[in-house]
C-alpha cells in the first residue's frame, strides 16, 4: 500500500514537473505541440493520483485526509483539477503556471513523509467530514487559481505580453475562479457548521481556525460584490485575489502548523 | 403614494453593494485582529464556546472592556451587514419579474441574513452547560428549562486497544415525570429534541461513597441511598453523600465541589424502625459519637467511585432558523452555479485566442 502510493505520488510528481517544463518552454518557443504534450503529461499525474486517492479511500474506508502528508496530498489533487477545469475549458496553458508551481511545491514536501493512512478517531467517522474536506480544499484551489490569474493580471498590464490572454479575459476568468471558489467555500462552511452542531453543540466556534475561515468567506464574499464596482475592476481585484490566498495560505497552513487549534496537521 | 426623496435615499444606502463592501471589509479587518486577541488571551476568551456569547459578556466580556469590545463592535457590524443584505433582497423583490435569474444570489442572502439572526437570538436567549457527571441512573434539572430533567438510563464506553474512543449513553428527556423522547448518544449523533441538543462530552470517575470496615461485620460499601442493616435490628441509612464538604462552627456543612476533598456523609440511625439519630459523618472529623455509643464501628478504607458520562446540554432557541438559513444557502449555491453555467452556455464567457 505505501509502496504503491509512494509510486504513484511519484509517477504525479514526474509528470506535473515535466508539464511546467514544457509550459515554460512552449512560453519561450510557441510550438503547439509542446502545449499539447504539457496537457497530457498534467492529465497523466492527475490520473495517477486520482487513482491513489481511490486506493488509499478504498482501503482506509475513509476519506483519508487527516495530517499535514494527506492534506497535502489531497490539495494537490484539488489543484491539478482546478487547473485541468480551466485549461480543458478556455486553454489557459502556461497561465495557470502558478497552480501547477503550488502542485509541485505541495506534492514534493508531502514525498518524504510517511503517507500511511492514521487510524479513523471518531470524531471524524461520518459523511460530514468527507463534505468539509472536498469543498473545503476545492475552494481554495480555485482561490489559488484566481492569485494566479490576478499574478498574471497585473503582469501582463506592465508588459503588454502576446503570450498571456488579453486583460479582460484574464479579469473574467479571475472573476469566474473567486465566484466558484467562493460557492464551493460556502458549502464546505455550510457541512462544517452542521458536523460541528452535532459533534460539540454550536455551530460557529471561536476557535482560531473557524474564525479565520469565516474571515476567508467574508472576504471572498466581499470580492464577489466588489466585481461590480467599477473602482475594483481589473487592478484592484488582481489585488484582492493576491491577498485574498495569503489569508487562505494562513488559514490552512499558518494555523494549522503555527497555532493551536481544533484542526490540527499532525 | 410615492416615497420623498430623502427616503429614497436612505432606501439606496440601506441597499447599497457599497456599504456592504466597506462593512464586510471592517468586519473582515477586525475579526483579523480580534481572533489575534482570542488565540494569546486564553484566560479571558478561552471560555468563550462554553457560554453563548451575551451570557459570556456579562460574565467574563464586561471584566475586560479594553479586550473585549472589538466583539461588540464586530456584532453590531455583522447586524448592520445583515441588515443591509436584507434591504437588498427586499430591494431584489420589488423587482422580481426582471431579476429573477439571480435567485440562487439573492438566495444565498436570504441564508446570511437568517444565520446571523438565528446566531445573535442564539447568543441572547441560549444556553450552554458542559460537563454535566451523570452516572446511570441519575436525573438533572436542566438550567434555564423549567421543569425539564435528563437522565441517564445507560452507559456504555467503547474502547479500542485500551482507548476509549467513543462514549454510548441511553439518554432520557423527562418534562415533569413524563419521558418525551429517549436515544442512544454517541460521538456525532447527540439527541436533538426542540431547541436542545445533548451530546456526549467526555466520560470518568466521580466519587460516590466510601468503603468502610464495620466491626464485627466486614467490609461495607456505603454510598447515598444505602441502606444497611444492623446486628440489633436496627439500619442505617446514608441519605446523603459529598465527596469535598466543609463543616462550618455551627456544624452546618457545605459542599465544595465534585472532586474528592473531605468527604461527609449524611446518615440516619434507626431502630426498631425509628430514627434515633441523623447527622453529619466528616469523615476527617472521627465517628460521631452517635454512632459509636450504637456500636456501629466504622473505619474508613478508601473511596468508592462510579463511572459517569459526562454530557453537554446546550440550548439554542435559533438553531432552528440558522438551519434554514443554511438550506437557502445550499439552495442558493446551487442555483448561482447552474445560472452561471446556463449563462456560460448561452455564449456569456471570457474569449480566448
Amino acid at each position: 500500500m505505501i509502496l504503491l502510493t509512494r509510486s504513484l505520488l511519484a509517477t504525479a510528481f514526474g509528470s506535473y514537473l515535466l508539464a511546467v517544463i514544457l509550459y515554460l518552454l512552449q512560453l519561450r518557443l510557441q510550438r503547439p505541440h509542446l502545449s499539447r504534450s504539457a496537457l497530457q503529461l498534467v492529465s497523466c499525474g492527475f490520473l495517477a493520483q486520482s487513482i491513489c486517492l481511490s486506493v488509499r479511500w478504498w482501503s482506509a474506508g475513509y476519506l483519508p485526509v487527516t495530517n499535514l502528508f494527506a492534506t497535502q496530498f489531497f490539495f494537490s489533487w484539488a489543484l491539478a483539477a482546478t487547473f485541468l477545469y480551466f485549461e480543458l475549458r478556455y486553454r489557459i496553458g502556461a497561465t495557470g503556471l502558478f497552480v501547477m508551481f503550488l502542485n509541485l511545491l505541495l506534492l514534493g514536501s508531502a514525498l518524504p513523509r510517511n503517507p500511511a493512512i492514521p487510524p479513523l478517531i471518531p470524531s471524524l467517522d461520518t459523511p460530514l467530514f468527507t463534505l468539509h474536506i472536498g469543498f473545503s480544499f476545492f475552494g481554495y484551489a480555485f482561490f489559488a487559481m484566481a492569485f494566479s490569474l490576478g499574478v498574471l493580471y497585473l503582469v501582463q498590464q506592465k508588459r503588454n505580453s502576446p503570450l498571456l490572454p488579453g486583460l479582460r479575459e484574464l479579469r473574467r476568468l479571475n472573476e469566474e475562479a473567486v465566484f466558484l471558489g467562493f460557492c464551493l467555500f460556502t458549502l464546505c462552511m455550510l457541512w462544517g457548521s452542521l458536523w460541528a452542531y452535532l459533534a460539540w453543540g454550536f455551530y460557529f466556534s471561536w476557535n482560531v481556525k473557524a474564525v479565520w475561515s469565516f474571515i476567508v468567506w467574508l472576504f471572498y464574499a466581499g470580492m464577489c460584490h466588489a466585481k461590480f464596482v467599477r473602482r475594483w475592476q481589473g487592478t484592484g481585484y488582481a489585488w484582492l485575489s493576491i491577498a485574498g490566498f495569503a489569508v487562505v495560505l494562513f488559514t490552512y497552513l499558518g494555523i494549522g502548523l503555527l497555532l493551536v487549534s481544533n484542526h490540527p496537521l499532525d | 403614494m410615492t416615497a420623498s426623496p430623502r427616503w429614497k435615499r436612505l432606501w439606496a444606502l440601506c441597499c447599497s453593494l457599497k456599504l456592504a463592501i466597506v462593512l464586510a471589509s471592517l468586519a473582515t479587518l477586525l475579526t483579523m485582529g480580534g481572533s489575534l486577541v482570542i488565540h494569546f488571551l486564553p484566560g479571558v476568551f478561552g471560555a468563550l464556546d462554553q457560554h453563548p456569547l451575551g451570557e459570556w459578556f456579562l460574565a467574563l466580556g464586561r471584566l475586560h472592556p479594553a479586550l473585549s469590545s472589538w466583539l461588540l463592535l464586530l456584532v453590531g457590524l455583522m447586524f448592520l451587514l445583515a441588515v443591509n443584505t436584507l434591504c437588498c433582497l427586499l430591494d431584489w423583490l420589488s423587482r422580481l419579474r426582471s431579476r429573477w435569474r439571480k435567485s440562487g444570489e439573492y438566495l444565498l442572502h436570504l441564508g446570511f441574513v437568517l444565520i446571523v439572526g438565528a446566531y445573535l437570538w442564539g447568543a441572547l436567549a441560549g444556553v450552554r452547560q458542559p460537563g454535566l457527571a451523570l452516572g446511570e441512573g441519575q436525573t438533572v434539572a436542566l438550567a434555564k428549562n423549567p421543569g425539564v430533567y435528563l437522565r441517564l438510563d445507560h452507559f456504555d464506553p467503547v474502547f479500542r486497544d485500551g482507548r476509549p474512543i467513543d462514549m454510548r449513553s441511553t439518554v432520557t428527556v423527562l418534562q415533569g415525570d413524563e419521558p418525551q423522547v429517549s436515544k442512544v448518544i454517541h460521538i456525532n449523533h447527540p439527541l436533538l429534541w426542540r431547541d436542545l441538543v445533548i451530546l456526549p462530552e467526555s466520560f470518568g470517575q466521580r466519587p460516590d461513597g466510601f468503603r468502610f470496615l464495620l466491626a464485627g461485620r466486614g467490609e461495607v460499601d456505603l454510598v447515598a441511598g444505602s441502606r444497611l442493616p444492623l446486628g440489633t435490628g436496627g439500619e442505617l441509612q446514608v441519605l446523603d453523600f459529598l465527596p469535598d464538604a466543609r463543616v462550618d462552627a455551627d456544624g452546618r456543612v457545605v459542599p465544595r465541589g465534585g472532586n474528592l476533598g473531605d468527604p461527609a456523609f449524611r446518615l440516619r440511625l434507626l431502630a426498631a424502625g425509628r430514627p434515633i439519630w441523623q447527622g453529619w459523618y466528616a469523615l476527617r472529623q472521627g465517628l460521631p459519637p452517635q454512632l459509636a455509643g450504637a456500636g456501629v464501628l466504622l473505619r474508613p478504607l478508601e473511596p468508592h467511585y462510579r463511572t459517569v458520562s459526562i454530557l453537554t446540554v446546550n440550548r439554542d432557541p435559533g438553531a432552528h432558523l440558522a438551519l434554514a438559513g443554511a438550506a437557502a444557502m445550499l439552495l442558493g449555491v446551487c442555483l448561482a452555479l447552474a445560472s452561471f453555467y446556463r449563462k456560460r452556455a448561452h455564449g456569456d464567457r471570457p474569449d480566448i485566442k
